[in-house]
């Protein structure tokens, strides 16, 4: 918040009353101002960490405590629903193919994305704004309706079953995105200094990987947390197109986990701590990024 | 498979029982020498217990090595069955033979997609004193065009679940038997946090319990043919009135009317809710989570109206698709899966009651388990599915879109008068079966 600081007065010996009065209400509103701002921003924090902090305390709780007891801290501390999740269930390894599936996929959907997006950025052929706008379209296409379609294409391509089939599929989503979201980035890096790098002997993808990529580095890292969330996160398809249990991933094996009309919430709970946590080491890492990405645009208009 | 389980003493003792029962019976099993070499994939219900989830899994791959066919069991959510089969069918991925609900089969044996298994059905029907007569009606009702669709497995329905810790302190040493009796009774112990009747009002399917109740009072979804809805009734409106009069007394616990499908067990489980009606997965759940609500829960059937008791039962089947590329060995394995020393483990770990008549001689319905025999009485006194009504498709797709548990919050929510909630029901319920006609 920018409030003007009271001017230093011109006669500092001479005591002036209602100049004073003036400062204190000054300081007083900037006092108040601030309080105010913080308590909001403490309200809006606690609102945002309240379901993370009861995610976290659920998972050390035992069944009946988290039924009957729904305390703000556990009153036995327990990692049974780690270790029934850890050693029974074996989550770790619908955590790796997660890992897996989302880094293929972000790394192939940023490099796709980017040849795509310069191309409709920078080169002149027909048909070339319907191809942007219909890359638009492929990505609002909701999921729902694409499922049993994208289930027989799988099947023809005996890809079906298979985390790389999961690869392929999140690919048609990520890849139109990526693309629609660099487009702007990309528009937003001069062309003369490509041009000027040709001169001095870069190539078309030398400018690019060499200009346009660094340039674009919080649009490049925006599409990155975008991407690698949405395959984290999927469910939808994941659970028509994955049957072996060695081939699902985090979100479906804690799926699996409810059977019947039964909510095991502790190790739910648990699960969702553990697959939380790559995300949010993602996002601390890229915060940098995403905020100089927001800043950048706003100035750039 | 690379699943690990916890093998807990009573899942050994069961699967021990079982490889035992099953070797001791292999000399009278015919095994075709046609089957060797062939590959059966196989989609199994997953359940609650994982006891009996690994149970059929080891006994599926054990026929499997027996019979030199190469097995391929995968246990699937049967929350997603609908989408998994919905995929399945339209890639052409079915699984040579996978477990389903009685509602799911309804709808694809009329698509003509199963091997019909009459044969099968009357051998192993024979062979165990014959079908209990409600499971039987079903089965011969979900036909498909060219035979009947399944082989049952096992049945469920919804139990009364009580707090008979609490219920009995206050002078309710019997279960109610008539639904005014359940209010009664309800009302008598309802001091919130703890309220009496966790009976979902919601558009889930413990919600269309009120299906029961409402036809226990005489109402019905349509008449006899089947194909005309007939829910505006006197008999719809007693139902109403005491619906209306439960809630009126507040004993329904808070949210009831937008529950999901956990919403009575998390309530029942958190000790908010003095009745619930339930498969028995919260009884199995307190076992575990909870041995004092455990101890504290007695089982009864679900209470009656002026009709009589209306307690339908919920059918387990395994099916074979037409697109089976093993359809001889699904034959096999089904036939091999009833035997009485399987079926005897998979009851003891599983909530699911007989479906032959000489299963209830099992071990697992000795009475020794609250459970096992609440669904013992179900299976015996429990009616077929849609009882009275006419159960078909039309009847399947009107329960999916739970158009009385709708018209109940048309009553309580939005304080609409009874005919104007009745003439609701009444319309799009037909709108509904129209589309069958």
């Amino acid at each position: 918040m920018t409030v003007a600081r009271p001017r230093p007065h011109p006669h500092p010996a001479a005591p002036d009353r209602p100049t004073a009065d003036v400062f204190w209400t000054i300081r007083r509103r900037e006092i108040l101002g601030k309080t105010i701002t913080y308590l909001l921003l403490t309200i809006a924090v606690l609102l945002i960490l309240f379901p993370i902090y009861w995610m976290v305390i659920t998972s050390f709780k035992l069944p009946r405590e988290i039924f009957r007891v729904p305390s703000l801290w556990p009153q036995v501390f327990t990692w049974n629903n780690y270790k029934i999740l850890l050693e029974q269930k074996d989550f770790l390894i619908p955590m790796r193919n997660s890992l897996i599936v989302a880094s293929t996929v972000t790394v192939t959907s940023l490099l796709v994305s980017s040849l795509a997006a310069y191309s409709i950025v920078r080169f002149r052929y027909p048909g070339r704004t319907l191809v942007g706008r219909l890359i638009l379209f492929a990505y609002l296409t909701p999921t729902s309706l694409l499922f049993i379609p994208l289930s027989i294409l799988m099947a023809r391509l005996q890809l079906g079953n298979s985390i790389f089939g999961l690869v392929v599929v999140y690919l048609t989503f990520s890849i139109p995105l990526g693309t629609w979201l660099l487009q702007g980035y990309f528009r937003a890096v001069p062309r003369e200094l490509e041009e000027q790098g040709m001169i001095d002997g870069l190539s078309r993808l030398g400018a690019l990987f060499r200009i346009v990529l660094p340039l674009s580095a919080p649009g490049l890292a925006a599409v990155a947390i975008f991407t690698f969330t949405g395959a984290w996160n999927e469910l939808l398809l994941a659970l028509v197109l994955v049957t072996s249990e060695s081939q699902r991933t985090a979100p479906l094996a804690l799926n699996y986990l409810i059977t019947s009309d039964v909510l095991p919430w502790g190790p739910l709970m648990a699960g969702a701590v553990i697959s939380s946590f790559p995300l949010m080491v993602l996002y601390f890492v890229a915060q940098r990024f995403m905020v100089t990405d927001l800043t950048a645009g706003s100035v750039k208009g | 498979m690379t699943t690990r389980y916890r093998l807990t003493r009573r899942a050994l003792l069961a699967g021990t029982a079982a490889g035992v029962g099953l070797g001791l019976a292999r000399p009278g099993i015919a095994q075709p020498a046609a089957l060797r070499g062939t590959t059966l994939t196989y989609w199994g219900g997953l359940i609650f217990s994982d006891a009996a989830n690994k149970l059929l899994v080891d006994t599926i791959n054990r026929w499997g090595q027996a019979n030199g066919v190469r097995t391929d069991v995968v246990m699937i959510n049967q929350n997603e069955t609908v989408q998994k089969v919905s995929a399945a069918v339209a890639s052409n991925t079915m699984p040579d033979a996978f477990d389903l609900n009685l509602d799911l089969l309804i709808v694809l044996a009329r698509q003509n997609l199963f091997a019909p298994v009459d044969d099968l059905y009357e051998k192993i029907g024979r062979a165990q004193g014959g079908w209990l007569p409600a499971i039987d009606g079903a089965t011969t009702t979900a036909r498909g065009p060219e035979g009947r669709a399944g082989v049952p497995f096992g049945a469920s329905g919804n139990m009364l679940l009580r707090r008979d810790d609490v219920l009995a302190k206050a002078g309710f040493a019997n279960p109610p038997t008539t639904w005014q009796e359940l209010v009664t009774q309800a009302a008598a112990v309802n001091k919130p946090p703890l309220f009496g009747l966790g009976l979902a009002l919601s558009n889930v399917g413990d919600g269309n319990v009120q299906v029961s109740a409402l036809q226990s009072f005489g109402g019905r979804i349509a008449d006899d043919t089947g194909r005309t809805v007939a829910i505006k009734s006197e008999a719809t409106r007693e139902y109403l009135r005491w619906v209306k009069d439960a809630w009126d007394r507040k004993i329904f616990p808070p949210g009831v009317s937008t529950w999901d499908g956990a919403g009575d067990n998390n309530s029942y489980l958190a000790g908010q809710s003095a009745f619930i009606a339930n498969t028995g997965s919260v009884g199995i759940a307190a076992k575990t989570q909870d041995p004092e609500l455990f101890a504290g829960t007695k089982y009864s059937s679900l209470p009656g109206g002026p009709k009589g008791v209306v307690s339908p039962l919920t059918i387990q089947y395994r099916a074979i698709p037409k697109a089976s590329k093993n359809v001889a060995g699904a034959r096999e394995l089904i036939e091999h899966l009833s035997q009485p020393a399987f079926m005897n483990a998979y009851f003891e770990n599983a909530i699911y009651g007989p479906v032959l008549a000489d299963q209830p001689k099992l071990k697992a319905f000795d009475g020794s388990s609250a459970i096992l025999s609440g669904l013992l009485d179900l299976a015996r006194r429990g009616t077929a599915p849609g009882a009275p009504d006419v159960y078909n498709v039309a009847y399947a797709d009107a329960w999916n879109n739970f158009v009385i548990p709708k018209m109940v919050q048309r009553v309580v929510i939005d304080n609409w008068d009874f005919d104007r909630a009745m003439d609701d029901a009444q319309r799009s319920t037909q709108a509904i079966y129209d589309k069958y006609r």
